[in-house]
């Protein structure tokens, strides 16, 4: 026997279906109107977790690239300002070459010295630079602060020895500038290892090299003085107090090296008896007070034996520790241009995990159109059909047989 | 004598009792919960002759009405099931509606203040950088706010509907009762079932069960009784019992359902299952409750760990920093029927360690004790409750009253009140203490390798803070801090003092100079922002395993795979009730087809014994005319 049906249950059961394929049909065209397939976290929990967490590393990502451009931003005009120091110095390394010349007399040498002093304050602007939203370039973490100026005619640093950090990464930050007391101050003395001076009260016209270290295993880091007993014969005397010993002894001959405790340097000229010259380890100084240091030498006059002696030891101190200041102003450059190539590495890893997250959240949320079309196409037939069936069956009655 | 004419009278009436009841049928056709009537004919007695029996007629026995009682106890308990889950669905789409926007959700949203607070990491002397974060830290607690006031809304709304649901219970109650008394009056009256009245009681317990699961007993004079909950009894007879909605023991907002019994009011809130008030306190009590604790302990955990970095930062004023959000309080809720005095005071001292559970506390035999209201587990607490030594559980200090007395019982909600408190305490951008309040250098005539690493502040409130500290190396493994005792120095561990904690990498020679000082110059410094931006990805809630943002997901996921169950379940359910409602029609629902068929049957059987009694008429006649002639 088959199951009777009653005529109003016929009809809501029609009605039922006509109903599901309705709202089957809603969310397929909501589905498709928004494109997503992931309209709630109740439609798939897993991927809607899924999606959000996504949706916040791609907006992470897209953080890491601007902190990548404010870092970028200032690091090139840090590298720009470099350039620019490098420049000033190649520069007063030429006025400083020429006008240590003998030929030139001492009023051409003031011109040059004019040009230096010029020179100094413009490498003295640029330490002062600002980038585009007013912060210094060179002043550590105070930005706000003028890093350098001159206090009683000595150019004092005012920042700090702190580096602002990016985080151009998950767990990558790039150092978005470097302090004025790193790229302009704490530059070795004379050769980096130990520094050479004439003794003020020296008579003759010797005049003493920069030196160089030949032995750095003899090198004990304590001072010398190298005094001459005579116009040829010279000791060299190390620190100890209160008798200093005698290290070794020598005849004098201009221009050659005297060696002792590593330390290879060469006197030059006619010193008298009676005059010292001194080794001493090297300290720190900055940028600012070696020109400064050379701005005076130019400024003196060489007119007796001693005061040539003292003033071409102070030149050839002054190129050396150019030179280092150059190579401190290189080793910056290097190491700002080594962070800008990885604020690139970072940007393009930035660039390409961006572009990752975004094809999984289309993954994980978008709606395959093929589908959902194919998908509304069978669910709109099923609802005409639904619709038909109620319209037809509803006209079928034995009463209209009666 | 056997009688023709008497005989086709009765086929004459109970024919025509057929064709009442078809057209009674047909009439109902659209009556909800009509079940279809048959007139049940039997013989009359049979006269007895010499020669045999002769039949004497038909009569109707009764109108039975069509009706199976398992089919309709089926159809009654798929209802109460669909009604409950479809409550449930219904709430736990809406919570679920809130969770939807993955560009606007809860995620986003807390991403935007973490890139916000990058940008002034970017540019920490920038006003306008520090607007946006202030303004994004405006939008995260007012998006906080707004979900918090979804779910309340959503909770006052379900006290509405469990309290017109109970008034809707009342009233079926008494209607049934009502129509007991009717039944059994008619039964009594004349010994056979008024169907309608029946049909009428059995749509009202359809009704009925719709709101609440029920249990029917029926008796034998016709009345049926109706139980509730674990067997209270809601109508007895003619007697309808009454459901009162009275406030929580704990919580005056939350509505408890109770019975007036000869015995006093008895609370079977626990025991109403099924139908729409089971789902709605189902719902109440697991998925609302759930949701709101879970968005608390996000607000609290974001307040919280925000609120710890800015207090180990340095504003642009050069102050220390202060706190950027307040979040709702501890609610504490002591039972009505205390009798004890003074009151609870419960604060949060670890967020981390704060769970979404609320908690139960009771004085018994002068011990407190802590038990999770949800599970029941007892809680383990150290301390001993007083200001001094509080009570510490889950992240929570307690300090219990005094004038406490024994049965005394409190509710802790630790979370639940948080998120509709979130607010940002400062108008100032200029507070947002992106730097660190100390800054580290080396002296220009240091000799050895060492360098600067990373210097920290490890204690805030130290007074000495900022004070300025010269560490002096004596040796590569010693050193003292502003002249103070020789302290040995190990390479990679850090030096600690004044509250603060500095790394140095490389190795210091003797006489090497380090100095710790005020950073109050450090407008540039984002040190404490770049700290906060990398604790904001990293776990920090449940005891440090879970981030803010895994936090926010597994509130989503939690959310998703609850409404996706009860929708699933629903949907099911939906079936289930259809098909039991097609059992129970295909047994009492009319088809019109058939009542055409009876109609013509009925008609045809009337039609027949109409010639009875014509022939009756003829044959009379004829006998008449046989003597008249």
């Amino acid at each position: 026997m088959t199951a009777r049906i009653s005529t109003a249950g016929q009809h809501y059961r029609s009605l039922n279906a006509l109903l599901n394929a309705q709202s089957q049909l809603a969310r397929t065209q909501q589905q498709i109107a928004s494109g997503k397939r992931v309209l709630t976290p109740a439609d798939d929990p897993i991927g809607a977790t899924r999606i959000q967490d996504l949706a916040r590393q791609l907006s992470a990502s897209d953080q890491y690239l601007a902190n990548n451009d404010v870092a970028r931003s200032r690091l090139s005009l840090e590298e720009q300002a470099l350039a620019d120091v490098s420049t000033a110095i190649t520069r007063i390394r030429e006025l400083l070459v020429q006008g240590s010349t003998d030929t030139v007399d001492y009023e051409s040498r003031q011109m040059i010295r004019l040009e230096i002093e010029g020179r100094t304050q413009e490498i003295l602007d640029i330490a002062n630079r600002k980038d585009a939203q007013g912060e210094y370039l060179f002043s550590g973490l105070a930005t706000l602060t003028q890093p350098f100026a001159r206090v009683a005619g000595v150019v004092t640093y005012f920042g700090d020895q702190s580096q602002r950090m990016q985080q151009v990464g998950e767990t990558q930050r790039v150092a978005d500038g470097d302090s004025g007391a790193e790229v302009f101050g704490r530059i070795d003395e004379g050769n980096g290892t130990f520094v050479t001076g004439a003794a003020a009260a020296n008579t003759g016209s010797g005049s003493v090299s920069v030196g160089s270290l030949v032995d750095r295993a003899a090198w004990t880091g304590q001072s010398y003085t190298v005094q001459f007993t005579s116009a040829t014969d010279w000791q060299v005397v190390d620190s100890a107090v209160p008798t200093p010993n005698v290290v070794s002894t020598g005849t004098y001959k201009s221009g050659d090296a005297i060696l002792f405790g590593g330390v290879s340097v060469a006197i030059s000229g006619a010193p008298a008896a009676g005059d010292s010259f001194t080794v001493r380890p090297s300290g720190a100084t900055d940028l600012f007070s070696s020109l400064d240091r050379l701005v005076s030498t130019f400024a003196t006059r060489t007119d007796t034996p001693a005061a040539k002696g003292q003033w071409r030891t102070a030149v050839d101190g002054s190129l050396e520790q150019l030179d280092q200041a150059f190579d401190r102003i290189l080793e910056m450059r290097s190491s700002v241009g080594v962070r800008l190539n990885m604020l690139d590495v970072a940007q393009s890893a930035q660039e390409d995990a961006a572009l990752n997250f975004e094809t999984l959240i289309s993954d994980v949320r978008d709606l395959d159109y093929a589908e959902a079309v194919t998908r509304l196409n069978v669910q709109y037939t099923g609802l005409q059909a639904a619709q038909k069936a109620i319209a037809n069956v509803g006209q079928l009655s034995l009463f209209d047989y009666l | 004598m056997a009688d023709l004419l008497s005989t086709a009278v009765s086929a004459l009436q109970t024919y025509r009792r057929g064709l009442d009841t078809t057209s009674h049928n047909i009439a109902n056709v659209g009556t909800t919960g009509y079940s279809r009537q048959r007139i049940e004919t039997v013989t009359r007695e049979a006269m007895p002759y010499g020669n045999g029996w002769v039949g004497t007629g038909v009569d109707v026995s009764t109108v039975r009405r069509v009706y199976d009682e398992f089919v309709t106890m089926q159809a009654r308990s798929s209802t109460t099931s669909y009604e409950e889950q479809a409550a449930y669905a219904s709430l736990a789409e809406r919570i679920n509606n809130l969770y939807a926007s993955s560009t606007t959700g809860l995620s986003a949203t807390l991403q935007k203040f973490s890139n916000a607070l990058q940008s002034v990491a970017n540019a920490p002397s920038s006003s306008s950088a520090r607007q946006v974060m202030l303004s994004e830290a405006n939008t995260l607690a007012a998006q906080m706010n707004s979900y918090a006031t979804t779910l309340n809304g959503i909770a006052s709304e379900l006290n509405q509907r469990v309290t017109s649901g109970v008034n809707e219970v009342n009233s079926l109650a008494t209607a049934i009762a009502d129509l007991n008394d009717k039944i059994v009056v008619a039964q009594n009256r004349t010994g056979q079932p008024p169907n309608d009245l029946l049909d009428q009681r059995d749509v009202l317990l359809d009704e009925l069960s719709a709101k609440v699961a029920v249990t029917t007993l029926r008796q034998d004079d016709g009345s049926i009784n109706v139980f509730i909950g674990t067997g209270q009894p809601l109508v007895l007879g003619r007697q309808a019992s009454k459901l009162v909605i009275g406030p929580d023991e704990f919580d005056a907002s939350r509505l408890q359902v109770s019975m007036q019994t000869t015995s006093g009011a008895v609370d079977v809130t626990k025991s109403l299952t099924g139908g729409e008030i089971g789902g709605l306190l189902q719902f109440r009590d697991g998925m609302l409750e759930g949701a709101r604790n879970s968005l608390g302990q996000l607000a609290v955990g974001i307040a919280s760990l925000v609120n710890e970095q800015q207090a180990q930062g340095m504003d642009l004023h050069g102050q220390m920093g202060k706190a950027l959000f307040a979040v709702g309080g501890v609610e504490t809720l002591r039972s009505a029927n205390n009798t004890g005095t003074g009151s609870l005071s419960v604060t949060r001292a670890d967020a981390t360690k704060l769970t979404t559970s609320n908690y139960r506390l009771e004085l018994a035999a002068g011990t407190w004790s802590l038990r999770n209201a949800d599970t029941g587990a007892a809680v383990p607490m150290t301390g001993s409750g007083t200001a001094a030594d509080p009570f510490v559980a889950d992240g929570l200090e307690i300090v219990v009253p005094a004038g406490a007395v024994d049965g005394d019982e409190f509710q802790i909600r630790p979370t639940q009140n948080a998120a509709i408190g979130m607010k940002v305490l400062f108008t100032d951008p200029s507070s947002l203490a992106a730097a660190v309040p100390v800054i580290a250098s080396t002296a220009s005539a240091n000799t050895g390798s060492g360098r600067l690493g990373e210097l920290s502040v490890v204690d805030a409130t130290n007074p000495a803070l900022r004070t300025t500290a010269s560490i002096v190396f004596s040796s590569p493994t010693s050193y003292s801090i502003d002249g103070g005792p020789a302290q040995t120095y190990v390479p990679g561990q850090p030096i600690v003092a004044n509250g603060w904690s500095l790394m140095l990498e490389g190795t210091p020679a003797a006489g090497d100079t380090f100095g710790v000082k005020d950073n109050s110059t450090g407008v540039g410094d984002n040190r404490n922002f770049l700290t906060l931006a990398d604790r904001l990805g990293k776990p920090y809630l449940d005891d440090g395993k879970t981030s803010l943002s895994g936090a926010i997901g597994r509130v989503v996921a939690d959310v998703g795979v609850q409404t996706r169950q009860a929708q699933v379940s629903r949907d099911a359910l939906a079936a289930v009730q259809q098909d039991a409602i097609a059992a129970k029609d295909s047994v009492s629902g009319v088809n019109l087809d058939e009542e055409a068929a009876n109609l013509i049957r009925y008609q045809q059987a009337y039609q027949a014994a109409a010639q009875v009694v014509q022939v009756a008429n003829e044959t009379f006649n004829t006998l008449l005319g046989a003597i008249a002639r």
